[in-house]
Order: C-alpha cells, then structure tokens, then sequence
C-alpha cells in the first residue's frame, strides 16, 4: 500500500526543489551558453535556453580540434594527478608516524603544520614567487606541483593523522613481531587501512589542484603551459570580453573531470567533509 | 607501540623528511620570508638589492587610503557572506535531514556550486549580470519593473553585491554537507524525550538541535572567515577591481601593489598583518566557544 505523502514532506520537497533550482541553474546557463552560436555577443532578447534548431556544437568543436586547449586540459591533468598522488604518500607517511608513534617535539611540530591552516593560501603569494624566482621555477609547468603539495599537506595530515591513529597498536604489534620494520608496516599496513581518509583528502586534493587560480597566473605565463582556470581566464580577457560561446564550453568540458570525481567517490567525500567537522 | 620498533629512529625520519621538505621550502620558508620582506625596501626591479627600512612599509600601508577601502570590502563581504551562507546552509541541511526520500539526490544538487572552479561561477554571474545581461533583461522586459539597464558592474556596492552574492550562492552547498553530517550525529532519544515533554519542532531545534552541533557551527565560523578574508578569484573576475580599485578587496589590492607597481614590500607586510590579523581571530573565535562549552557544564 501507498502512502500519501503528507502537507508537511510537501512543502519540503518544494522548498528543496526551489534551491535545487537556485543552485544549478547558473551552470545550466553557461551550459546553454556553449551550445549556441558563438557569434551572436548578446542575443537579443535573451534566451535561457536555446530554441532547438538554434543548439550547435560548433563551440565546442573548435575548443577542442581549433585551439591549443587541449593542451592546457593536459596540463590540468598532469599537475593535479601528481600533486594529488604526491600528497597522498607523503601526508599519509606524515600522519603515520604522528599518529602511532611518540618522539621529543612531537606535539609542536604538529602544532606548526596545523596552525598554518590559519592562513589564507594567497597571502604567500609574494614571498612564494621570490622563492620560485630563486630556484627558476617560473613558466615551468611541473614546478606548479610542489606548491600545490605543499598547499595541502597541512588538511591532508590532519585528517590522515586522526585515521591512522584508530587503527589499533595490536595489528602493528603484531606485524612487527612477525619480523616487520617500520617501513613494511607502513606500506603494507598502514596504508591500505587508511585507504579511506586518504581517498577521501585526495578528492578534495585534486579539486583544489584542479581550479587553483592565483598561483599559476602568477607564474605560469607561456598560454601552452598554462592550466585550465588560468587558460580560460586569459581567453577571456584576451578576447575583449566577447567569445562567450567559447569561454563557456571551455568551461563546461573543465566541469566533466570534476563531476565525474565526485559522483564516483560520493561516500568518501560525505566522510572526509563531516569527520573534520564533528570532531571540533 | 612497541618499544622497539619505537626505536626505530632512522625509518622514522625516512619517512618525516619527504613531507616536511615540500612543506618547510615551499610554505615554512614563504612564511618567513613574508616576515622579513616586509621591513624591506623590496621593488620588482631590484630583486637582489634590497634595503631595511624597518616599519616604513607597514606606516605606508597603514596611511594607504586606498588600503582602508580594500580592508572595508573584504571586512564588509565577510560579515555579510559567512552568517548568510552558514544560515541558509543550516536551513537546508534541516530540510534534507527532515525527507526520507531524494537525500542523496538533493545533496549532490546542492554541492555542485562548491566544486565548480570561481573562475567558472564567476564568470557565469559576469555573464547574468553584464549590462546587457539576460539579469537586466528579466527586469526590464518580463517584469518591467526598473527603465533602463542597470550597471551592477559599474560601481562599488553594487559590483560587491554580486560578488557576495555569488559567495553565498557559492558557499551553501558547504556548509549544507556539514551542517547535514553534524545533524546525523545528533542522538535521537533526546527528541524524543523533548517530543513527549511536549516540547514543539520549533523549541527542539533551539533546545537541542543548536546546541548539539555547536563544535561544527564554530568549525564553519572560522573556516568560513579565513575563506572570507581569501576572496580574490571572483573580485579579479568579475570586476578587476575596478572602477578605480573601488572593489578591489585585501588581497587583490596587495597583489595589485606586489605584480603591478612591483611594491613587494608593500604587500609583504600587507599580508603579513592580515595572517596575524586570522590567525588572533581564530583563536578568539576558538576561545570564545571553549568559554561557551565550559559555562554549559558549569550550569550542569
């Protein structure tokens, strides 16, 4: 039997319904945006949808055969694969030994990884370009990483380090009584048990390597090395502001990597969100 | 742990050393350095030739009218984008907790702002709001309530209206996922309880509801004000900071002064006194909750 759905789950679902709307929609627009003419700077009267004979892919067919943005798509993979893969490994060796084991100076040197969480990223950027001034890395695509590595290990420490320290003495004890050193314990134990703190910080790594702005901007100016947010950036204000079309079909294939992270890893990023937050 | 294996002194430091390499070169040595640059006559030209001018630069800073206007900005975005997002965060993250079915469906729905790149979403709301946008459209055309097109991009407040309006839109689907997680962890046989003290949905939630996820509201608090005072992406975006820096926010204005009239040390101390201006914030932030959490105790 049925049951009717009472006033009350009416009215939520509408409610919800309605900010559903209020939060996609923009992106339905730049989606609607890129599937037509490019031409046309503003149409008017402005549609929100296209009328169908008018939806073309033209847009997109020239951002990815015509221009040089695949390269730069190429770009975005190759940092923020490496970077996320990089972070992982040297943040779950970082909470590992933080989490299981006691040492002199331990807890400040916790303390300063911590605290520098406070900081807001952009902050640095001055200092950050004297030191990539310095050690030549400007305009060179691979030298993106280390910042980027280095940008998260602080949240990506942290969560691991709250992990691993659940996972219990017994197991490792045990393992080292079996002959294991630290090393094997690490790579054999430790780190496919904390597989789900670390899948879960990797997410929003690669999401953060994946749109980061500032930085590379701020270093990166040759337009075949240049990653997605900044290639897309300075198509558009290279073109004075008018190739709406193909700023917004740029847009929408940079979306797909992303979209395509979170949907397969939905039940990893649900609990890396909530277990930093519940602990507070 | 075992003993010996704690022992172990040589693995341990393998394994430390990658980590706090990356870590002390590319965010340690930045922090420092932030520090010394900023009592130095540091210029864009002059990379290896600098000169100690102790606090001129921060005096510079300090008598900037223009930097008073930036520190206005991003004062004023934070104080109206971090209570606007955690509350309509909080609201429907109530309304998801409250349905049975559609949970997933309405979460993921409501995420899809927060992993859309700001320069994505900020050049959507550049697009809506243009002059000749489908925004003005709307108004003048369909609902012909305004004559004229309005230039929401052309002055201070209302360039800053939009930029704090895409925060919030931006910021919801965040403090819902949270917010919704904390809801989760709220045992239920204390609404029960409440329900049979006869006790109405309204009083439970200020009751019971608020105080039980208080540690996630103060976590979203100071997350959400260091991310208030970051705010650069979407002000480069969407107005360059212009007309004439009039929204150009803390940041955008320090990195003005620093890759534009290459005033290094200008925007070294900029920046220098905006993270120590955080870092005392938070630990307000975090004492004044603690103070709060000690007083419920007391009172039981």
């Amino acid at each position: 039997m049925k049951k009717t759905p009472t006033k009350q789950t009416v009215i939520l679902n509408l409610l919800l319904t309605f900010s559903t709307l209020v939060s996609i929609l923009p992106m339905v627009y730049m989606l609607s945006t890129a599937l037509r003419p490019n031409g046309a700077l503003y149409e008017f009267p402005p549609r929100f949808f296209p009328s169908l004979d008018a939806i073309t892919l033209e847009n997109f067919s020239f951002v990815l055969f015509q221009s040089t943005f695949y390269l730069n798509f190429l770009n975005s993979v190759f940092v923020s694969v490496v970077s996320v893969a990089l972070a992982a490994i040297v943040s779950a060796a970082l909470g590992f030994i933080l989490g299981k084991f006691n040492f002199k100076g331990k807890k400040i040197l916790f303390a300063l990884i911590i605290v520098t969480m406070i900081i807001p990223g952009t902050t640095l950027i001055v200092p950050q370009f004297e030191l990539a001034f310095k050690l030549g890395a400007v305009n060179k695509l691979p030298w993106l990483i280390p910042f980027y590595v280095a940008w998260v290990i602080p949240f990506s420490t942290f969560m691991i380090k709250g992990f691993m320290e659940g996972i219990p003495n017994e197991i490792l004890d045990a393992a080292f009584i079996d002959g294991a050193d630290i090393f094997t314990i690490f790579f054999r134990i430790a780190l496919p048990l904390a597989s789900p703190a670390i899948a879960s910080v990797s997410i929003f790594n690669f999401l953060t390597a994946w749109e980061e702005y500032p930085w590379a901007n701020t270093v990166i100016n040759d337009n075949n090395l240049r990653t997605l947010p900044i290639a897309i950036a300075g198509f558009f204000g290279q073109h004075q502001f008018t190739q709406w079309g193909y700023v917004f079909a740029m847009s929408t294939i940079s979306l797909i990597p992303i979209l395509l992270v979170f949907i397969f890893f939905q039940k990893y990023f649900v609990t890396g969100l909530s277990a930093g937050s519940v602990k507070g | 742990m075992d003993s010996k294996l704690q022992s172990n002194k040589r693995q341990m430091i393998v394994l430390l050393f990658p980590g706090l390499l990356i870590f002390g070169v590319f965010t340690i040595y930045p922090i420092a350095k932030l520090f010394l640059m900023s009592f130095f006559q540091w210029d864009f030209g002059s990379m290896l030739d600098q000169e100690f001018i102790g606090f001129s630069n921060y005096k510079d800073v300090l008598s900037d009218s223009f930097f008073w206007m930036t520190f206005a900005n991003t004062l004023a975005y934070t104080f109206i984008t971090v209570p606007a997002q955690m509350l309509l965060g909080l609201l429907v993250a109530v309304l998801i907790h409250e349905i049975k079915r559609l949970q997933v469906f309405f979460r993921v729905m409501h995420y899809l702002p927060v992993i859309t790149s700001w320069v994505i979403v900020s050049l959507v709301f550049r697009y809506i709001f243009n002059t000749e946008g489908l925004l003005n459209y709307f108004l003048n055309n369909t609902l012909n309530v305004v004559d004229g097109n309005i230039r929401w991009l052309d002055s201070r407040w209302s360039a800053l209206s939009v930029a704090m309006l895409l925060g919030i839109w931006k910021g919801v689907g965040w403090n819902m996922v949270i917010f919704l997680a904390a809801l989760q962890q709220v045992p239920s046989d204390l609404y029960e309880a409440a329900e049979i003290d006869g006790c109405n949905a309204f009083l439970r939630f200020f009751t019971i509801t608020l105080p039980s996820i208080r540690g996630t509201i103060l976590f979203a608090w100071i997350m959400l004000t260091i991310g208030g005072f970051n705010v650069f992406t979407s002000i480069k975006m969407i107005t360059g900071g212009g007309p004439a820096h009039q929204t150009d926010t803390m940041l955008t204005w320090m990195y003005y002064k620093a890759f534009s009239t290459g005033k290094l040390g200008y925007s070294a101390s900029l920046s220098f006194m905006m993270a120590l201006t955080l870092g005392l914030l938070a630990f307000f932030q975090f004492k004044a909750m603690k103070d709060k959490d000690m007083e419920a105790k007391n009172l039981k």
